[in-house]
């Protein structure tokens, strides 16, 4: 038990003193939100103003909250609504059931619904928490509908269609270098990841190389190449 | 799937020896010989399992638990070997070698190997080369989440495809009729739809065109698939290159429900499961059943679900007060009936009081009616047909035949409607065993119908004749042709042992006397014979099993033998009561003062329409029990809205007497009533208890009082007999202990469907897309229905017949006038019926009427075909258009009973109810 003994144990303090402070004032002062960050969806067009919600109604199917409603219908053809046959006649999101786990983005096959990065939005009245096509669908620029029960901040509304898929379609983590969602209106398009995997290319899954390996090991009369 | 009887493999090229030659639809013949099938061993991926003699590899797997994938094999159709999914390693003399399982028929000792790496080589290629030209637009796909392609690649198949070009495109999906829809894109050539189309329906308007990678299913030009089977090729589509209009983008199989039920479109009964979506009824599938309808549906019984949404469905009781129908309460409603009911009954006493109808209510609801007619109200005069049918005591009282005695019958003697018309699954079923083990097939018939390319012999009468023709037939007259002499010489061998007679009214423009005359000469000149009625309309069986006849009480008792009736329900009628004519007749001259319509239209359906519009417009109260409007709705002066099918849980008996489920998926619309619970509910209102608060009450009583439904409770219902239908009565307890008839060897009933047969089922069933699809989890709601045998005589338990006397005079043949033509007036499969009015899909199906006549009549005539004409009959006289028809005798002429539109002129018009014969005079009309 020495003098300097109180002030040992005072070490960490004084260490976290002369560091940054990372309490922020909330709600008057925000934190900037990482790009993943799960927030109110919302629905894409295309360059041209067509919807890419096709009206599959994966995400209604995938959803665990069962918050999404979704029908679809024929297309009109003189005024198609999306490109194709179908179209997405009705789609609701109810918030009071959304938790925002994304997978519904992960299902979508055109990259229709995505997630801005707005949490901050309660409402007054039951109703409003069920957002129809006509409040989740973006504006002319590409941005999404402001509300006015949300509170939008900066940044909030940017690269809302960027979302990249933390899968692919054939299973392979790795992305490095593809850019998965097509041309669109506004903010969509952000730099492609470096490969998120880590893993060896061979030992991910097969890929179109380890098809071709493997097609030199198949007997020739079985169609393969190996003699 | 595969069913407790042999093979349902309909080839008979891969049958080895002469047990299994009894496959398919002969399964009662199995049961009987009481030969237990012989066994032989395979060895299946290591592990000896046993296998019929002559089943097909991939059957066998099947039930050894083996799922081997498949897209073109289907149980129900004869291998193609098409697809090459199903390749599997078959030890040969030189070691193991790629066969397709859907074309190897199992032999002793055979070893086979389904997982090996040069299988999984083999359904890697086949996938990845079925997927080069498929456009994988599965979310847009009606097919997606239940596609044996997709389900079959995540299992089977590679993870990529090394093909990079560009794939083969069509113009995406063009109608090839106005049910279905085709996208060539998706088709992967697997054969199954112009099969189906060539094979089972007779109907080719489908097949392959063009060479290679061009190849395309598509309709000949100009010609739309116009047949009535068009659905079934959506249902075995094992893409979804096939879809339904009417079920297009309408819902995903993940947000299905499904219920199994009976079809109660027309009297077969075919079993089929109900989907809905989002509390709407959105698809019917077949679910295969051994005994009826082999998973086939007909188009009318597939997408007549569309009226009960239709915007004309009755929602709100309706009463009418200044000349208009206006929505009141039930409590109004039923007070207002019930009041003026009293004062009738009070003047003129229950005979004053008649129901018609009752085909469209369940067994339970008719049992109700019932009780409500004939207790409550005290009236014998109800009547379930509308004088367009058979005798009820005759249809209770002939011994009965199975669909399935009838397609295995040494000799079919079919005299009836056209069974595509009116029972359209039983054509399949007919057309299927003449194809597959050649059923001798008798029609006697007015005009040619669809059996007459099918027929052994197919005889001609001209209406009003028939009794002659069967006498010819029987020996006791002369033959008029060598056709009749070898077909009698077929039919009278041993008795009439094994002879089926397929029984109905040809023709609604003759009176039933010669039907019943010529059955009656069948029944005493063939003992051994066995009758299979057809009836008109959904559930008439049943209502008639339900007492919905006069002179008889639930159970096919007669209201004399009702002792225990009477106790049990306070009182019967003291007299019989008039059958569907006489009470229009007396309803005409101001006897009968009050009239109930359950769903009977006699406006449309009764043969004579202006007997019908005269005793509607004389009855003082009509009150319709009723789901949809009809021609007869303007005479009436209360609607009571009822529940359609899906929407009330029941059982319905079919043509044979078959029990099976009704189930319920949707809740009816608006205020619309259980028929049941209107009875009982009317009932209250007249100050009487029916003493059901729920339809197991009125089973439970049915059981205790009925004989014929002895064994039939609550419990059997919610087990396998519920489950599966069964004949009635119930005899003998099956392997899990219920009541029922089982056929020899049936091991519990319950077997598992083949998911590929009809994805959508086996879909729904597991729940979205799972990773192994294809592999059956659980025992799917699809079972195969044991195959009744017909009832021994003699045999112990409650009486299954009616005793029927034929009757001993015959009619006496009208005199042929040689100026007229002698009209045969048939319904059809699209007509103006309600619920083929009320689906949108249909409506625009059902053909306008016109009058045919063979071309010799025409030229008599001097006019075209396609002119219009006067049609001169003793009721009155008509306009209608006239078509030549080689395939009409001269003599006759054909017209549809009931035309599309309700105001249309119809045969209705020109027949005179009671009248042998209808006898029509054309005349050309005045130029200008």
């Amino acid at each position: 038990m020495g003098a300097l003994d109180a002030l040992k144990g005072f070490k960490v303090t004084f260490k976290q003193i002369f560091e940054p402070r990372v309490t922020s004032s909330y709600p008057d002062e925000k934190r900037p939100k990482p790009p993943r960050f799960h927030g109110r969806h919302v629905l894409n067009r295309y360059e041209d103003g067509m919807e890419k919600c096709i009206g599959c109604e994966l995400c209604a199917g995938v959803c665990p909250a069962d918050c999404i409603y979704v029908r679809g219908a024929d297309n009109p053809p003189d005024h198609p609504v999306s490109p194709g046959e179908r179209y997405g006649f009705v789609y609701e999101i109810n918030y009071l059931r959304c938790i925002h786990c994304d997978l519904c983005v992960e299902a979508c096959p055109t990259q229709a619904i995505t997630e801005s990065k707005l949490f901050e939005f309660s409402f007054t009245d039951r109703n409003d928490a069920i957002y129809t096509k006509a409040e989740l669908v973006v504006r002319d620029d590409g941005k999404p509908q402001q509300l006015p029960w949300e509170d939008w901040r900066e940044g909030d509304d940017l690269l809302t269609s960027g979302w990249m898929r933390a899968t692919s379609p054939a299973g392979v983590a790795d992305q490095e270098g593809r850019r998965h969602w097509s041309g669109e209106l506004g903010y969509g398009s952000r730099a492609p990841e470096r490969g998120q995997s880590g893993l060896d290319p061979a030992e991910a899954s097969p890929s179109l190389e380890l098809r071709k390996e493997e097609a030199a090991k198949i007997p020739v009369r079985f169609g393969g190449r190996a003699r | 799937m595969t069913t407790p009887s042999p093979s349902p493999s309909p080839s008979g090229a891969a049958e080895v020896g002469g047990g299994a030659a009894q496959a398919g639809a002969s399964g009662a013949a199995a049961g009987d010989s009481g030969a237990a099938p012989q066994e032989v061993t395979i060895t299946l991926d290591g592990r000896e399992v046993a296998a019929r003699p002559g089943e097909l590899l991939i059957a066998a797997a099947e039930r050894a638990g083996v799922y081997i994938p498949r897209f073109c094999y289907h149980p129900r159709m004869r291998q193609v070997g098409m697809c090459r999914m199903c390749l599997v390693e078959v030890k040969g003399p030189r070691g193991f070698s790629l066969q397709p399982a859907c074309f190897q028929p199992v032999a002793n000792g055979m070893e086979v190997r389904t997982e090996s790496p040069a299988v999984k080589k083999a359904q890697d290629g086949v996938l990845e080369f079925l997927l080069v030209n498929h456009p994988l637009d599965c979310p847009v796909c009606d097919k997606g989440g239940e596609c044996p392609l997709q389900d079959q690649t995540l299992t089977f198949g590679p993870g990529e495809t090394r093909f990079v070009e560009e794939k083969r495109h069509w113009s995406k999906p063009i109608p090839v009729s106005s049910l279905v829809e085709l996208d060539r894109e998706r088709c992967i050539q697997c054969d199954r739809c112009t099969r189906f189309a060539k094979e089972v329906a007779g109907d080719p308007f489908i097949t392959f065109q063009g060479r290679g990678d061009h190849t395309e299913v598509n309709t000949f030009p100009d010609r739309p698939f116009a047949s009535y089977f068009s659905g079934n090729t959506v249902q075995i589509c094992p893409v979804g290159a096939l879809t339904a209009s009417a079920y297009r983008f309408k819902a995903r199989p993940w947000d299905l429900e499904q219920v199994e039920s009976t079809c109660t479109t027309c009297a077969l009964g075919c079993r089929m499961v109900v989907q809905s979506s989002s509390g709407e009824v959105v698809r019917h599938l077949g679910v295969d059943d051994e005994a009826v309808n082999h998973s086939w549906l007909c188009d009318k019984g597939r997408f007549a679900f569309e009226a009960s949404t239709a915007p004309s469905r009755r929602t709100h009781p309706l009463l009418r007060s200044d000349a208009r129908l206006r929505p009141v309460s039930w409590q109004v409603a039923l007070s207002e009936v019930a009041g003026r009911l009293r004062a009738v009954l009070a003047t003129d006493g229950p005979g004053a009081v008649g129901v018609l109808g009752g085909a469209r209510l369940t067994n339970e609801d008719a049992y109700a009616w019932a009780k409500l007619a004939k207790a409550v109200i005290g009236t014998d005069s109800v009547d379930a047909q509308l004088d367009d049918g058979l005798p009820a005591e005759l249809v209770a009282g002939l011994p009965p035949a199975t669909i399935a005695d009838a397609c295995a019958a040494k000799v079919l003697l079919f005299l009836g409607p056209d069974p595509r018309e009116e029972l359209p699954v039983l054509f399949l079923r007919l057309r299927g065993a003449v194809r597959d083990h050649g059923l001798d097939l008798v029609e006697l018939s007015p005009v040619d119908t669809s059996l007459t390319d099918l027929a052994r012999a197919s005889l001609r009468y001209r209406p009003g004749q028939l009794v002659d023709l069967v006498r010819q037939l029987l020996g006791s007259l002369p033959p008029a042709n060598p056709a009749v002499a070898a077909a009698r010489d077929r039919l009278v061998a041993g008795g009439g042992e094994g002879v089926v007679v397929a029984l109905g009214r040809s023709s609604i423009a003759e009176s039933e006397e010669q039907t019943v005359a010529a059955a009656g000469l069948l029944r005493r000149m063939l003992p051994g014979a066995t009758f299979l009625p057809l009836l008109r309309r959904g559930n008439v069986r049943g209502a008639l099993d339900a007492g919905l006849a006069p002179g008889l009480l639930p159970g096919r008792q007669r209201l004399a033998d009702g002792g225990a009736f009477a106790t049990a329900w306070g009182g019967l009628p003291g007299a019989p009561g008039r059958g569907a004519r006489a009470l229009l007749e007396a309803a005409a001259t101001g006897q009968v003062r009050a009239l109930f319509l359950l769903g009977a239209d006699p406006l449309s359906d009764f043969p004579d329409r202006s007997l019908a519009r005269r005793a509607l417009e004389a009855v003082e109260l009509v009150v319709s029990v009723e789901a949809h409007p009809n021609a007869s709705s303007e005479h009436v002066d209360v609607v009571l809205p009822a529940a359609a099918p899906s929407e009330r849980a029941g059982t319905t008996t079919n043509c044979e007497g078959r029990l099976s489920p009704v189930g319920q998926k949707v809740v009816a619309p608006g205020l619309a009533w259980p028929d049941w619970a209107i009875a009982v509910e009317l009932a209250a209102a007249l100050g009487a208890d029916l003493g059901f608060a729920s339809p197991a009450d009125i089973v439970a009583e049915r059981a205790r009082l009925a004989p014929l439904f002895a064994g039939v409770t609550s419990a059997v219902l919610a087990g396998t007999v519920g489950r599966m239908g069964a004949l009635l009565p119930l005899r003998g307890r099956g392997p899990d202990g219920e009541l029922g008839e089982w056929p020899a060897g049936a091991t519990g009933g319950l077997e598992r469907l083949d998911p590929m047969a009809v994805p959508g089922i086996a879909s729904v069933e597991s729940q979205g897309a799972p990773s192994e699809a294809g592999v059956v989890r659980a025992a799917g709601p699809v079972v195969a229905a044991p195959v009744g045998g017909r009832m021994a005589a003699g045999d112990d338990g409650p009486a299954a017949l009616l005793s029927w006397e034929p009757p001993e005079a015959l009619p006496a043949t009208p005199p042929v006038d040689a100026y007229s033509l002698r009209l045969v007036a048939a319904r059809r499969c699209y007509d103006g019926g309600t619920a083929v009015q009320a689906s949108p899909s249909l409506a625009a199906l059902a053909a306008s009427p016109a009058l045919r006549a063979h071309p010799s009549e025409l030229e008599r005539l001097g006019v075209a075909s396609g002119t219009k004409v006067a049609v001169r009959a003793a009721p009155g006289r008509l306009e209608l258009v006239l078509e030549a028809d080689a395939g009409v005798p001269k003599g006759v002429a054909v017209l549809g009973a009931v035309p599309p539109a309700a105001d249309a002129p119809g045969a209705s018009a020109l027949v005179r109810a009671g009248d042998p014969v209808t006898e029509i005079r054309l005349e050309t009309l005045e130029a200008g």
